[in-house]
């Protein structure tokens, strides 16, 4: 008979002497525990979690105090934000959401524990071997046909003359005047490509242009051009330099999340914001994204370009909702078969973590060179790892500019993942994020609200 | 030399000729070749030749990876007990790449220069390449970022190739170019057509610089002002025919197993060069990109005594997957103008 590798995670101040009161009482547990004794459950980061699986656990059990009763006070709420969005991750990649279960045991329930690994080792039992780690080489399949476009929006008419005159004048101004020593913008190579432009004189702001395809999140370079050391540092006139920056609805949004992160201060930066219909893709259509749009008008700006528009309350259906609602419905073998099809192009140019605005640790975690979560190979395995890293990373914060699917140079559907991660925030906080100055609901401690089932 | 008629019937062999020929060597050998992968073009292992792209398609990533694939494993290190046992792990199987582009044999023959011709040679690199065919395809057109024109390179090259096809109005025409392509050439019973070299194509040529005159602009503002927008992202190295840089690892399979691998790296990524204590002699994203110049034009080409040809193949390939739009003909053209 099959017999399951787990791994449990017991929170030492409660489960793992659980472990013991059932020992102690002569209670049967299952022999199929590893036990790793972690000092709380909000300890057990969804990195170490996802280690274990890639490993090769069954089945992983994180244990941890009552809520309310966590030695730490709210490590335990930490576990209980983070775990059930890992879970809806992991089952999106493929994985059997059963496979992974939080639950709460005291020191005194000896009978709980025994209880609560018994069940859940019956039931990886019955779900049989997991098929997480891929082993060996795969041939290259078709993944299946989720991804061809079958409908596509057109292209609504947009004035581009109108709004690059408005953008030039204001570049025009704020530089001449001083106010902000650089502005980033959107230019058009010579190639006839747009690309960002930094522009840093007002006999400059001619290359400035706005058009169908400024689809370039350029709130990221502001961290890049605004360092610690220079964020002291005054112009002639001994006010601060700010940077200007010409922003879409999208992109105010990444704003608003690096503001909350305090990966910036707001009077450090000019924001030329742009309403927008719409960004083109390949082809000459609406972008997906662009589709399911709800804002249209910057969420925050200091000068507005073009005619503010109301939001839209409800969210359009995008085609990217309708391939999520497919892979949803599809079994976890399936999932986990597009999505191994989708990683096995990867190359690990880290474009996406690139050129996502939000991606801003100094050294990622998936690159450390004493990365203990994931290898350096650039093998389906590691390359999985760092995907679903990366979007777990991104939940809560992740404004959906699709930046990262834009750079993947091997056409993989990055942001599937952080768009199912955002309707499950959405689902569980309410919370949208970028739409006001307040940082993801998962990095921030729960005021008490939480209650057991 | 005059040119033969090219047109002519007895030459050229048909599309279903060709394609009866690659299945009957998919049947006996792997056959890699330019395919769609989920909408992407890559080289990648087809069953027959209904599977192969056929068209003006570039494949998204060039043919090194046949040859230096991004992960690959040297060795494998077992310990038991006091003993420690090492395995090394070379590459087996014969290979036959069809549609190989003229700028991609290019790539591969630079990195012969580096992986063969220096000693020691690489053994994995070394089994890879007497293990494979390269069946080249010469370009009818040049595509939108295509420049091999400027450097040193022709859409119809066959040097490099095992066997060059040429597409005629009607058909193919087939040259051999090495010794695997006369024996290919023989055992497929197909006439020979020797072009001779054609001549020298100047469309759309630019003007570079002379190697000699890249060390003047090392200290050029001029990189860091293009480097503004590079997002120090790796996809110009890892798509390119020529970048050659890898980072090796030992890393545990099981208690007491070890493997060896080597894994693509690139100079663009923040921790190129970074040494012990943590100094990092490139640490500005500028000076990472003025190195990715410096090495296709001036260091490369050095290195390995091409005098006068860039270890650019003019693939275009870079140009098509930045993120943030640099461009490298625009960067050769201005400093041209620079200069």
């Amino acid at each position: 008979m099959f017999e399951p590798k787990i791994v449990a995670f017991l929170c030492s101040w409660c489960s793992y002497t659980g472990a013991d009161t059932a020992g102690i009482a002569r209670l049967k547990s299952p022999a199929n525990l590893r036990a790793i004794r972690v000092p709380c459950s909000g300890r057990v980061s969804p990195e170490l979690i996802m280690r274990t699986f890639d490993q090769g656990a069954d089945g992983v059990l994180v244990l941890g105090c009552h809520i309310g009763e966590c030695h730490y006070d709210t490590g335990n709420h930490r576990a209980a934000k983070r775990l059930p969005v890992l879970q809806a991750l992991l089952s999106f990649g493929g994985l059997e959401p059963e496979r992974l279960r939080l639950d709460w045991v005291s020191a005194s329930e000896g009978e709980r524990f025994a209880r609560i690994t018994t069940e859940f080792t019956a039931m990886v039992r019955e779900l049989g071997p997991v098929h997480w780690r891929w082993e060996g080489k795969r041939r290259q399949e078709e993944s299946r046909d989720l991804l061809i476009s079958s409908k596509t929006i057109p292209l609504p008419e947009m004035d581009f003359t109108l709004r690059t005159e408005s953008i030039r004048a204001k570049a025009r101004e704020l530089l001449a005047s001083g106010q902000v020593g650089c502005v980033i913008g959107y230019e058009t190579s010579q190639r006839g490509r747009t690309r960002p432009v930094f522009i840093y004189s007002p006999e400059e702001v001619g290359h400035l242009v706005w058009n169908a395809d400024c689809t370039h999140n350029l709130s990221g370079y502001l961290v890049d051009k605004l360092p610690a050391n220079q964020r002291e540092r005054s112009n002639e006139n001994g006010s601060h330099l700010r940077i200007g920056v010409v922003v879409k609805p999208c992109d105010s949004r990444t704003i608003n999340v690096l503001l909350a992160e305090n990966q910036l201060s707001r009077e450090q930066i000019h924001i030329i914001g742009v309403t927008c219909e719409g960004m083109r893709k390949e082809g000459g259509n609406l972008q997906e994204r662009c589709v399911s749009c709800q804002e249209r008008t910057p969420v925050v700006y200091d000068t507005l370009v073009g005619e503010p528009v109301h939001p839209v309350d409800q969210r359009p259906f995008s085609q990217s909702d309708e391939i999520i609602a497919e892979l949803n419905k599809a079994t976890p073998a399936e999932r986990l078969e597009f999505w191994l099809s989708q990683f096995d192009r990867c190359i690990r140019c880290y474009a996406c973590r690139q050129a996502c605005p939000l991606c801003n640790c100094p050294t990622c975690l998936y690159e450390r060179d004493d990365s203990t979560y994931v290898g350096m190979g650039i093998g389906l395995n590691e390359k999985r790892t760092y995907h679903l890293g990366r979007a777990y990373h991104l939940a809560g914060r992740c404004v959906g500019c699709n930046e990262c699917e834009r750079a993947c140079p091997m056409d993989i559907p990055i942001s599937l993942l952080n768009q199912r991660l955002a309707v499950e925030i959405e689902k569980t906080f309410g919370y949208r994020s970028g739409l006001a100055v307040v940082p993801s609901p998962i990095v921030t401690i729960l005021s008490g609200e939480y209650k057991e089932d | 030399m005059s040119q033969p008629d090219l047109n002519a019937k007895s030459r050229l062999i048909s599309q279903a000729e060709l394609d009866k020929w690659l299945d009957g060597l998919a049947r006996t050998q792997t056959l890699i070749a330019p395919r769609n992968v989920s909408g992407v073009v890559l080289y990648r292992p087809v069953a027959g030749s209904d599977e192969i792209v056929k068209g003006v398609n570039r494949p998204a990533m060039s043919v090194k990876e046949v040859f230096f694939p991004p992960t690959e494993r040297l060795l494998t290190i077992r310990k038991t007990g006091t003993e420690i046992h090492i395995n090394e792990t070379l590459p087996e199987g014969q290979a036959v790449v069809f549609g190989v582009l003229p700028c991609d044999a290019r790539g591969v023959r630079l990195l012969d220069a580096l992986f063969l011709d220096t000693t020691p040679a690489d053994p994995y690199y070394a089994r890879r390449r007497a293990n494979t065919t390269l069946i080249g395809l010469a370009c009818k057109e040049m595509g939108p970022t295509c420049f091999c024109t400027s450097v040193g390179g022709a859409p119809d090259d066959p040097t490099g190739m095992d066997m060059m096809l040429y597409p005629a109005e009607y058909g193919y025409m087939a040259e051999a170019i090495s010794d695997k392509g006369h024996s290919l050439l023989a055992e497929a019973g197909w006439p020979e057509t020797v072009l001779g070299g054609t001549a020298p194509d100047s469309t759309g040529r630019f003007p570079t610089l002379e190697k000699s005159q890249w060390p003047g602009h090392f200290n050029d503002d001029y990189w860091m002002k293009i480097s503004e927008r590079c997002l120090s992202c790796r996809a110009c190295a890892y798509v390119c025919p020529t970048c050659r840089c890898f980072a090796v690892r030992d890393e545990m399979l099981g208690p007491g197993e070890f493997e060896r691998i080597r894994c693509w790296d690139s100079c663009a990524g923040e921790n190129y060069r970074r040494v012990a204590g943590g100094h990092r002699p490139r640490a500005e994203k500028g000076e990472r990109l003025r190195n990715r110049f410096y090495c296709k034009f001036f260091y490369f080409p050095g290195q390995i005594g091409l005098s006068d040809t860039s270890a650019c193949t003019g693939c275009g390939r870079c140009i098509e997957v930045c993120p943030a739009g640099v461009d490298i003909t625009e960067v050769l053209q201005d400093l041209e103008r620079l200069a």
